[in-house]
């Protein structure tokens, strides 16, 4: 008997499933080798520990937990796997000797001509469109009218309150604010209009603020009423 | 007696009667208002330097001075379910009609009248209705009104003087102090301001329909700006600053 049949027949012979032939030529094997001998032990405590722990073993702390890790790692590795036969496709596809006929080659001349047109117009159209809106007034133009719109915002937001609760006021409270809402918008287009007149009027656009700000305060004020 | 003098005489009673009817059917329809009227009337012991909060919704707010240490308010509420529940703190009385009414709906009108120590500094709002005080000199005075309603301080004398309403014009009779600040905003209605002649200011006036009358006041320093729209400038050593700004309105400055 040499060592590999001894260790493959060192588990039937502690589960005691030898037959007496069997078991008399292992034991005399093992009593030449050091080796076999040596696993025969380790065998032995292993099955021993086992035996005098059974029903001791403990769960995982989250066993749940344990389950999704472990499928996660095998998916990944599933995914890693498929991944690779499409990278190899796609050096493959670059790689594949490229033949083309005449008029192929005529037509991807065509298309590669009409894209760079279009991106060479599309891009000084946007270069003009830069430079002019770089001078100081169109800049000024834009902040008040950008600072106006978000006041509009604001003011849009008061006005849906103020659509909610005005049904419980009186009807000379609704007058009222309807009334004083039309002095200050009057006082926000004149202010408008100045501004349009003359972009670079300072006192103007104090002036705008200072309406919008009104108006956003009277409607703030009446929201909560 | 003649028949003519007869229907005279029934003339003249059917004239009388007519007119009675008329004066008790005004007394019948009148009087449930007047009944329906809820009064209110408190005293508050307090220190010569109170202060006096008070946000109103709709209604008049009169504030003057008297020679004692107390405060006595009175309101006047148009609605019987209209709440008022002053709160005194130390020095100061709130009083906030909005917060004591939430979720009762419209309230109406609530009158206020005021009586207080002449330092006292007084802060009051409402939405809609006449502010005036009269007789103060306490360190700040504020009157706002955020719709429509005039707005008439008369002799007073702060070191803070806030004034701003939207519709409605804002009157006010008394003295800057030195390194005091006033400020008087309206969107549509007349600012008048009346200080003695030898007052001493910075001036800001602000009005787009180029309404500025400084009067006895102006002199060669002023800078008019915004072809005439602003006129800044110092009266005197110009210790206090005024801003006066006013849509459509006149700003006027006159001399006491």
């Amino acid at each position: 008997m040499n060592c590999e049949n001894c260790q493959e027949l060192i588990h039937d012979l502690l589960d005691g499933t030898l037959s007496g032939q069997q078991q008399l030529a292992l034991n005399a094997h093992l009593s030449e080798c050091l080796d076999c001998a040596n696993v025969r032990q380790d065998l032995e405590s292993i099955l021993g520990f086992c035996r005098d722990h059974r029903g001791e073993y403990e769960a995982p702390p989250n066993e749940k937990a344990m389950w999704l890790r472990i499928r996660n790692v095998i998916e990944a590795k599933n995914g890693a796997l498929q991944a690779t036969p499409a990278r190899r496709s796609l050096f493959g596809w670059l790689n594949r000797s490229w033949e083309l006929s005449l008029p192929q080659l005529a037509g991807l001349a065509a298309a590669i001509v009409l894209c760079v047109s279009l991106a060479t117009a599309v891009g000084l159209r946007r270069l003009e469109s830069t430079s002019t809106q770089t001078t100081p007034r169109t800049l000024e133009a834009s902040a008040v009218s950008d600072r106006v719109w978000q006041q509009q915002q604001v003011v849009n937001y008061w006005n849906q309150r103020i659509e909610v609760n005005k049904v419980r006021w009186s009807p000379e409270m609704r007058q009222t604010f309807d009334r004083n809402l039309a002095v200050i918008d009057q006082a926000v287009n004149d202010s408008l209009n100045e501004l349009h007149r003359n972009p670079h009027d300072d006192l103007s656009e104090q002036m705008l603020n200072d309406a919008m700000n009104d108006k956003v305060a009277l409607l703030k004020e009446f929201s909560d009423l | 007696m003649t028949s003519r003098s007869l229907s005279l005489q029934n003339r003249y009673l059917a004239g009388v009667l007519s007119v009675l009817t008329i004066v008790v059917a005004i007394v019948l329809v009148a009087a449930p208002a007047v009944l329906a009227q809820q009064r209110l009337s408190k005293r508050y012991p307090c220190g010569k330097n109170v202060r006096i909060e008070l946000k109103n919704v709709s209604g008049t707010i009169t504030v003057e001075s008297w020679n004692k240490d107390e405060i006595r308010l009175s309101a006047t509420m148009e609605s019987p379910s209209a709440h008022v529940v002053p709160r005194q703190m130390e020095d100061s009385l709130v009083v906030d009609v909005m917060g004591d009414n939430r979720g009762r709906g419209d309230v109406g009108d609530v009158n206020f009248k005021l009586q207080v120590p002449p330092n006292s500094s007084v802060d009051l709002e409402t939405k809609r209705g006449n502010i005036s005080v009269s007789n103060l000199r306490g360190v700040s005075v504020r009157a706002h009104v955020s719709s429509e309603g005039d707005i008439e301080l008369a002799n007073v004398s702060a070191s803070q003087v806030i004034a701003q309403n939207t519709i409605g014009n804002i009157f006010f009779d008394g003295e800057f102090s030195r390194g005091g600040t006033y400020e008087f905003k309206s969107t549509k209605g007349d600012i008048t301001i009346r200080i003695p002649g030898d007052s001493a200011f910075r001036l800001v006036a602000s009005s787009p329909a180029r309404k500025i009358q400084v009067g006895p006041f102006w002199n060669n320093g002023f800078k008019t700006l915004g072809d005439g729209r602003r006129l800044v400038g110092d009266v005197g050593d110009g210790r206090s600053s005024v801003s006066v700004t006013n849509f459509s309105g006149q700003i006027t400055f006159m001399r006491r």
